[in-house]
């Protein structure tokens, strides 16, 4: 209940900013309106660029790839020795 | 796909229409009308319509998908 009330308190103190920002004409009024939807789109690009970086900086590990290869090799062989049906290859 | 050559490609994407909607709503005002580089931008009322139809076109789909899996699994009870 209160993570609702502090985003209602975020969302209510943007609001009065904005509103504030249209009165008062600091910056011109077109500019003003679009503002918002600029912050909306801007928020999304923001998270698209981050999953973006996510991706291209992911580590692939490739020696424990080679290990973990061994290791599954391993274990087949040993099934296979007990009589376990270890399927297709 | 791999994964380096998505995440490049899903940053230049991101970076492309920043930069885009950035120079369209902020920086296309201050050019005169006659410049050239007004023809490369659809005129500004889209600069809205068009995030605002993304989004109504999102919150839709996220509805259906719920939607479809809330009776999906209803049907699937009964």
């Amino acid at each position: 209940m209160k993570h609702v009330l502090k985003i209602m308190a975020l969302l209510v103190a943007i609001s009065a900013f904005w509103i504030g920002l249209l009165e008062t004409s600091v910056v011109p009024r077109s500019y003003a309106w679009l503002l918002p939807i600029y912050l909306i789109v801007s928020l999304g690009c923001y998270g698209l660029l981050m999953v973006g970086i996510g991706l291209m900086l992911f580590p692939t590990c490739p020696q424990e790839a080679v290990l973990l290869q061994k290791d599954i090799a391993e274990a087949k062989e040993f099934l296979k020795n007990k009589g376990v049906d270890v399927g297709s290859d | 796909m791999e994964d380096n050559g998505l995440g490049i490609l899903i940053s230049a994407i991101s970076l492309s229409i920043f930069s885009y909607y950035t120079f369209w709503v902020i920086i296309l005002p201050f050019v005169d009308e006659d410049h050239f580089i007004h023809k490369y931008f659809l005129p500004r009322e889209f600069a809205i319509l068009i995030p605002v139809l993304g989004g109504v076109a999102l919150l839709s789909f996220l509805c259906l998908f719920i939607g479809v899996v809330i009776l999906k699994s209803k049907y699937e009870t009964s």
